[in-house]
């Protein structure tokens, strides 16, 4: 039976929204009147949904009776939108700020890290920084001085350690506020999205440490991240926020997918029964057009190993014309990856209908559309349809160790071979530098 | 804060309660609060040519304007006492109280930032401001020792030695929790309401008139006298004249008085500051 670390109860917060200045010293008497007084019940601490906290404009229900349990040497991801508890949530749990509703049980030493560089001091050395930044999380002058070293290493600002923090680029100040971070020693560890600071390298570096942390020495993780595949590379379970509820907590990869897929917000198909209605033209009238991903879980997310069928089928209102389609890929940014055009068809008046496959392995991650062009004689324009699809494609890395963007329009499997043909290499080379 | 609850360390849910903090969990706390009022040093002296020199420069400025504004000008009477020594002694006290003050007063809307990312007792942070100017005061206090050794060399001034000068320890304690006790309340009221930002700062300026800096209490007619000493204050800066410098007007109720008004105010401030303090990250 694993350890319990951390339980959380029914945990609700609420926040006052609006200006707190003017009137809210007579909202403060007014609530202690009522209370004290009127014994009635205090407007604020009523969170039934539908009800004055919930419905009311003044209140935000930030949380909402979230309950979850985490075990020894467990790590956590939290995942949601933007303002959906997450932040609050990982607060809580630190101490920072009081719940409505709700406890929080725990059992050792907790350090939070919800921001690089809390308690730096722009106008301090590096070295005064490392100090007072290890005290604030909580090191004492023991640990902060045993660890001292390895902090400026792992930093890489050695020669600017005498130096005002303020005189240092953005990236040597983001990597030695981590640094300090990076090397405290808490039972349970609370992590916001710290890591969409600092370049790419700096990253797999923190990711690294944060996953030795929790697998090498059995502490216990809380991770907040927008990056599913670091969640996925480094959480055992995840729990899902949706506006301040708790949607899904369980096994990380159920969790990512759920969430994953309910957050693509595509356009996976498009139909019309009579061509009056259908888009198009006295030419050209589209029917319908689909996009089927070709994957064995229905439920899990589309990821650049996702084969792609699209089909599509249209009216042909013209007898005897040489007719082809063309679908157009574009990413986000507008920039066309490919234009792919079919092979040219005698039509009749009546019904078309075409198909074709975008290989799985093909794709880099990001949002796509995809438009289709009618043309007649491989070079008339029929009918434009644009935009008709739109979805996007998650990451995945597999057993790379590498969590930046990925660059490229594509990102192709191609046969690649890297071998050894020779070992006695060795030796020519002492000789060339001798 | 923390209560063992059966098998948990710690439990963290919608009640504060006014003792927020075990004494154990104070003292692992202690480097942060050494540390902090060694922040405190460097950067007030950060970029300055005079450095650290700046804690004795600014006590003789203001000595010299006192000298020529009250002294030479308005000319109010110190008694027996040099002018320069009554002033400094006056003037010492007097910046360990309004600085002791203004820094704490502002807790929460200076350190609001760190506040809202990392939790440890909020309290310290008001802690080592104290510990700050009290470190400051000690070397401002060496300066009037020093002064009062030329004086009593050059001008025949009359060292005392009695057994007031044993009272020193407890004046500066008693005013270092009343400016706590009363920087901690202002720190609570100016991160709800802003205005008293303002006020704090006039009204310490006004209660700087009601204290005996620029004169001494006897100067004061007895009509308006307890104007002066309802401020619990006067009886400290009397009592610090008197055992430094042999002359001081001090009645015994006046100093219980003084030491009751500040145990009340301490203990007020402390609790309020622990059951607000919380709360207060939702605000400020």
């Amino acid at each position: 039976m694993p350890d319990t670390v951390i339980k959380v109860e029914q945990l609700s917060k609420v926040y006052r929204l609006g200006t707190i200045g003017t009137g809210s010293f007579k909202q403060d008497l007014q609530r202690w009147w009522n209370t004290a007084f009127l014994k009635k019940e205090d407007p604020f601490f009523q969170l039934q949904p539908g009800n004055t906290a919930a419905g009311n404009k003044d209140f935000f229900l930030a949380l909402h009776d979230v309950s979850f349990e985490v075990n020894q040497g467990e790590a956590i991801g939290i995942i949601g939108r933007n303002g959906s508890g997450k932040s609050t949530l990982l607060k809580i749990i630190s101490r920072i700020v009081r719940p409505t509703q709700g406890r929080v049980l725990g059992k050792g030493k907790v350090s939070s890290l919800l921001e690089v560089g809390t308690g730096f001091n722009l106008e301090l050395t590096g070295r005064e920084n490392i100090y007072i930044s290890g005290y604030i999380l909580g090191m004492s002058k023991a640990e902060v001085r045993s660890k001292f070293d390895e902090i400026v290493a792992f930093s890489g600002v050695e020669k600017f350690i005498d130096t005002p923090v303020k005189r240092y680029s953005s990236g040597m100040y983001v990597r030695l506020a981590f640094a300090v971070a990076a090397h405290l020693e808490p039972d349970i560890l609370i992590v916001d999205e710290v890591l969409a600071v600092g370049d790419a390298d700096f990253q797999k570096k923190c990711l690294g440490k944060m996953r030795e942390v929790s697998q090498a020495s059995g502490r216990t993780i809380l991770f907040v991240s927008h990056n599913m595949q670091a969640i996925k590379n480094l959480c055992d379970k995840a729990l899902w926020l949706n506006q301040g509820k708790m949607q899904v907590f369980g096994g990380v990869s159920e969790v990512v997918n759920k969430y994953l897929s309910s957050t693509q917000q595509s356009k996976f198909k498009q139909q019309w029964e009579v061509p009056e209605e259908a888009p198009g033209n006295d030419k050209i009238r589209v029917k319908s057009i689909e996009l089927i991903p070709q994957l064995e879980n229905p439920e899990a997310a589309l990821d650049i190993r996702t084969p792609l069928q699209v089909k599509f089928q249209f009216w042909n209102l013209q007898d005897d014309v040489l007719i082809s389609a063309s679908i157009l890929l574009f990413n986000l940014g507008g920039e066309c990856i490919f234009d792919l055009p079919s092979p040219a068809t005698r039509g009749q008046k009546g019904l078309l209908e075409g198909e074709c496959t975008i290989p799985g392995n093909f794709l880099n991650d990001g949002a796509y559309y995809i438009s289709l062009h009618f043309l007649k004689d491989t070079s008339v324009p029929l009918f434009d349809f644009e935009e008709c699809l739109t979805f996007e494609l998650e990451d995945y890395r597999g057993d790379i160790q590498w969590y930046g963007k990925w660059w490229g329009a594509v990102r192709p499997k191609f046969p690649f071979q890297l071998k050894q043909t020779n070992t006695c290499l060795q030796d020519q080379l002492q000789v060339d530098l001798i | 804060m923390i209560k063992a609850v059966n098998s948990w360390d710690w439990e963290i849910g919608n009640k504060t309660s006014f003792w927020s903090h075990t004494l154990k969990e104070l003292w692992a706390f202690r480097h942060l609060l050494a540390g902090l009022v060694r922040r405190h040093f460097l950067l007030n002296y950060q970029q300055t040519v005079l450095g650290p020199l700046w804690i004795l420069f600014q006590p003789t400025l203001t000595l010299a304007t006192y000298l020529l504004v009250f002294h030479k000008l308005v000319g109010i009477s110190t008694g027996s006492v040099p002018p320069v020594l009554f002033y400094l002694a006056g003037i010492i006290l007097w910046n360990f109280f309004n600085d002791s003050f203004t820094g704490t007063s502002s807790t929460f809307k200076e350190h609001a930032h760190v506040f809202s990312k990392v939790y440890f007792p909020r309290i310290i942070m008001p802690v080592s401001v104290i510990s700050t100017q009290l470190l400051r005061f000690a070397i401002q206090f060496i300066m009037l020792l020093c002064a009062m050794v030329f004086y009593s060399f050059t001008r025949g001034f009359s060292f005392p030695v009695n057994s007031w000068l044993l009272t020193i320890p407890f004046i500066v304690l008693n005013v270092g929790a009343f400016s706590l006790g009363l920087g901690l309340i202002f720190s609570v009221l100016t991160a709800k309401y802003r205005d008293m930002t303002n006020l704090a700062n006039l009204g310490v300026r006004l209660l700087m008139f009601l204290t005996p800096v620029i004169y001494p209490l006897a100067t004061i007619p007895e009509n308006v006298r307890w104007l002066v000493q309802l401020n619990p204050l006067t009886p400290m800066f009397e009592l610090f004249r008197l055992a430094m410098l042999g002359e001081g007007t001090i009645a015994l109720p006046s100093i219980l008085y003084s030491l009751g008004f500040t145990f009340l105010l301490l203990t007020g401030a402390w609790l309020l500051f622990n059951k607000q303090g919380d709360k207060l990250i939702d605000i400020v």
